[in-house]
């Protein structure tokens, strides 16, 4: 089942937002559509779930157009910025209203599903942002989607949780076999959970590619280093001297649990840096890019 | 400057307090059981809760409507047009309404006085729903369309998408508007005694006109059905805000977590 | 458009009425109408301050007692007016103020105050405190001059038109506590409205649907005015 954008266009007021966009979304992938603040990605969400009206082109799912589809039949379900749980009722019952048959026992798995089996009968208000998050999660699954949309779900999160939540999702995307389609303005973001990236500006598709191909070429999507269990830019990375150890990039793939690469010492030994499980505390690599 | 401004408003709200119980002092005296057993004031009784329940009813739902539609649709100069009749004052528009309807130069559809109150009813429609479309306004305007789109998303039918993502928060407005709807219209005299049949009149009518005629034996009366009258808005009053009370307070904390 | 056009026709309509029968444009009190003005320019002004004042305290000032006079000052909405008026009656009638224009004045401060301060504290709250809070950089007489009387001039526009309007609307309140000594428009336009004088009937109507509007361009003048002389000092 895959998602086929094909030629939006889309205007409010006078500003053109959408121009001739187009890409397509591999069936079981998470594709992600990565932008600045108005380059339109979320304008672009908002026509595939049915909350915007485009000007022209067209949405197809499974080769069947979804433009003259309500929302609310579409099937695709979405992750907002905030959780927007519905607040007069309780955390069970938010999930239990897009059950089928509005059941219990379907609520509670789901809730399960996201580490929350035991908050059924908890009130809004006392769930963390993170927490909140997942609920949110947890009901738009109940929903039994065949596309999921995520618009910025983790901007108001902090930096840790952003983490565990970005894993945990990728994660149970991933197992239910589910389409997904993320759009941030974080190539980070983009790099930990997409299988491919469609890069947009000013309305219009600039790349599109695996994270592999887009890094190669694509500007802005910088080096990494795994440092205290985060993954963090180049950039931010303190070289000490008294490691007394040069590391020299050759690989730049990197992925949540795995090896990030090989490295060649100048001396000519190599060396795997460690993956997330086997880091080792106070050791700090300096990093080099292969061109410099 | 500030404390005293309101210090003298306190003053001003408690003497509709204080009229209350002047009133319950009057009513000492009444014969209840021949109150409560007249025919006149029952029937009176049942065509006051029948025009109030059809012209609250309405209001409520027109005046919300053209609210959540003018919002949408950002249709300002409307928003302006629908105040209007809020500038008229209650008598005139009831005298047009009735110039509307009534023979010669009107559609002719009904006689002077009608006596199911159809114009009562359209007079205060006409009025009222003005005002509830402004009190509703600003809940609208303010609402989050977030949830309506979620709603959307979650996949929920048209009438689960207002149920569970606009009409929660509309729920104090409109019980506000509806109690001050029901307050208003059920005791008023001038519109219904321009408007309104010999028999049986609205309750506000056949008191006035048994206060002020002078020549009525109960003089109490009229005093003991205001008195009644308030006591059944004000515990309709307290028992759906107590009843609500949980759910508005759960809202509230949830929004703004 | 055509659900707008069928809106706007929709509330037009009654005003044809106006049109039915020329009106006769006959004035027999000129006490009545100095009566009425008086009570509009004192019950307005009353209005205006008293509503903004307790509004004002009741959003943004922290206070234990806030709840509880939150509900006082709008329990009044609830308490159906004939009954506020039957009971004001007794306690004017105690205080020696049946017949006079004090009595009538207070009556009708009673029954619009609920009303403009309701008024006031819808519209400061869509307001916010937030934009005036920016205001308080300025000396108060700046601050009053030049930001809040601009922003609360449409808000106070809206309250002095409704008490208007409520006035207007009164005949059973003006007649029991006036005992007829205090004649406004209301009620000596009331008895032609019983009578068969539809000319005379409507021409009294047009008189009580005037005022209001006439009282509205006044206002919104005086705020143009106002707002224009402001921003011409700013310069």
């Amino acid at each position: 089942m895959s998602l086929n954008v094909q030629n939006l266009y889309k205007q409010f007021g006078t500003k053109q937002i959408l121009n001739g966009v187009d890409f397509e979304v591999k069936p079981h992938d998470i594709h992600a559509i990565v932008g600045v603040s108005g380059s339109g990605k979320s304008t672009i969400l908002r026509i595939i779930a049915g909350l915007e009206s485009t000007d022209s082109g067209d949405v197809k799912w499974n080769h069947r157009s979804l433009i003259h589809i309500p929302a609310h039949k579409r099937r695709v379900t979405m992750l907002s910025q905030t959780a927007l749980l519905f607040p007069h009722l309780t955390v069970g019952e938010n999930v239990t209203l897009v059950t089928r048959e509005r059941s219990r026992k379907q609520a509670e798995h789901w809730l399960r599903v996201v580490q929350l089996g035991d908050r059924y009968d908890a009130e809004i208000h006392e769930l963390s942002g993170g927490e909140q998050q997942r609920v949110s999660l947890a009901r738009a699954l109940a929903a039994e989607p065949e596309l999921l949309l995520l618009d910025e779900p983790f901007t108001n999160l902090d930096p840790k949780l952003k983490l565990d939540l970005q894993r945990f999702i990728r994660d149970l995307v991933k197992e239910l076999n589910l389409t997904a389609v993320l759009v941030t303005h974080d190539r980070e973001e983009a790099m930990l959970m997409a299988d491919q990236v469609t890069l947009i500006d000013e309305g219009k598709v600039t790349r599109t590619g695996t994270v592999a191909e887009l890094y190669d070429t694509a500007p802005g999507f910088g080096d990494f280093v795994m440092l205290d269990g985060e993954l963090r830019p180049l950039s931010e990375v303190e070289v000490s001297e008294t490691t007394g150890v040069t590391v020299q990039l050759m690989k730049k793939i990197y992925r949540f649990g795995q090896c990030f690469g090989e490295y060649q010492f100048k001396d000519g030994r190599s060396v795997m840096l460690p993956t997330r499980e086997s880091y080792q505390t106070g050791m700090i690599y300096r990093i080099k890019r292969k061109e410099e | 400057m500030l404390r005293s401004s309101v210090v003298v408003t306190i003053m001003v709200s408690l003497l509709p307090l204080t009229a209350l119980v002047f009133l319950a002092i009057e009513s000492t005296g009444t014969d209840w059981g021949s109150l409560l057993t007249d025919e006149t004031w029952r029937d009176s009784f049942v065509t006051t809760l029948y025009v109030v329940s059809v012209s609250t009813g309405l209001s409520l739902v027109i005046g919300t409507w053209l609210a959540r539609t003018v919002v949408q649709k950002g249709w300002r100069f409307l928003s302006s047009v629908l105040r209007l009749p809020m500038f008229v004052p209650h008598i005139a528009a009831a005298y047009l309404i009735w110039l509307l309807f009534s023979g010669t130069n009107g559609i002719g559809w009904i006689e002077a006085n009608e006596r199911n109150y159809v114009t009562v009813i359209l007079t205060y429609i006409w009025k009222e729903t003005p005002f509830v479309f402004l009190m509703m306004l600003g809940t609208y305007e303010q609402l989050n369309r977030g949830y309506v789109e979620m709603a959307k998303t979650l996949q929920l039918s048209p009438v689960d998408q207002f149920k569970h993502g606009e009409l929660p928060f509309l729920m104090k407005p409109l019980l506000d508007s509806a109690w001050i709807l029901i307050a208003f219209i059920s005791f008023a005299y001038e519109v219904p005694a321009l408007l309104g049949v010999t028999y049986p009149k609205l309750i506000g009518v056949l008191a006035y006109e048994r206060l002020s005629t002078g020549l009525y034996l109960e003089a109490t009366e009229p005093y003991a059905v205001a008195l009644v009258w308030t006591c059944l808005v004000g515990i309709g009053v307290f028992l759906s805000y107590v009843l609500t009370a949980s759910i508005r307070r759960r809202i509230e904390r949830g929004v703004r977590r | 458009m055509i659900r707008q056009g069928l809106l706007i026709c929709l509330t037009f309509i009654p005003f044809i009425s106006l049109f039915f029968v020329v009106p006769t444009f006959e004035i027999e009190n000129n006490m009545a109408i100095v009566h009425t003005i008086g009570l509009i320019v004192i019950l307005s002004g009353i209005n205006v301050w008293l509503s903004m004042m307790c509004a004002w305290w009741l959003l943004w000032t922290d206070s234990r007692w806030k709840h509880v006079i939150e509900w006082l000052v709008f329990l009044p909405l609830f308490i159906p007016m004939l009954a506020t008026l039957f009971g004001l009656y007794l306690i004017l009638a105690e205080a020696g103020l049946i017949g006079t224009y004090v009595g009538v004045t207070l009556a009708l401060l009673v029954v619009t105050i609920p009303y403009s301060i309701r008024l006031a504290y819808n519209g400061m709250a869509v307001i916010g405190r937030p934009l005036l809070e920016q205001a308080r950089i300025l000396p108060s007489r700046r601050r009053v001059m030049y930001v809040l009387y601009p922003l609360f001039s449409r808000l106070m526009r809206t309250i002095a038109l409704f008490t208007t309007v409520i006035l207007l609307s009164q005949f059973a309140l003006i007649q029991l506590i006036g005992a007829g000594l205090i004649p406004t428009v209301t009620t000596e336009l009331y008895q032609s409205y019983a009578g068969n004088n539809r000319g005379l009937a409507l021409s009294n109507t047009w008189m009580l649907i005037l005022f209001p509007v006439l009282l509205y361009f006044l206002l919104s003048g005086w705020d143009r005015y106002m707002v224009r002389m402001l921003k011409g000092r700013l310069q």
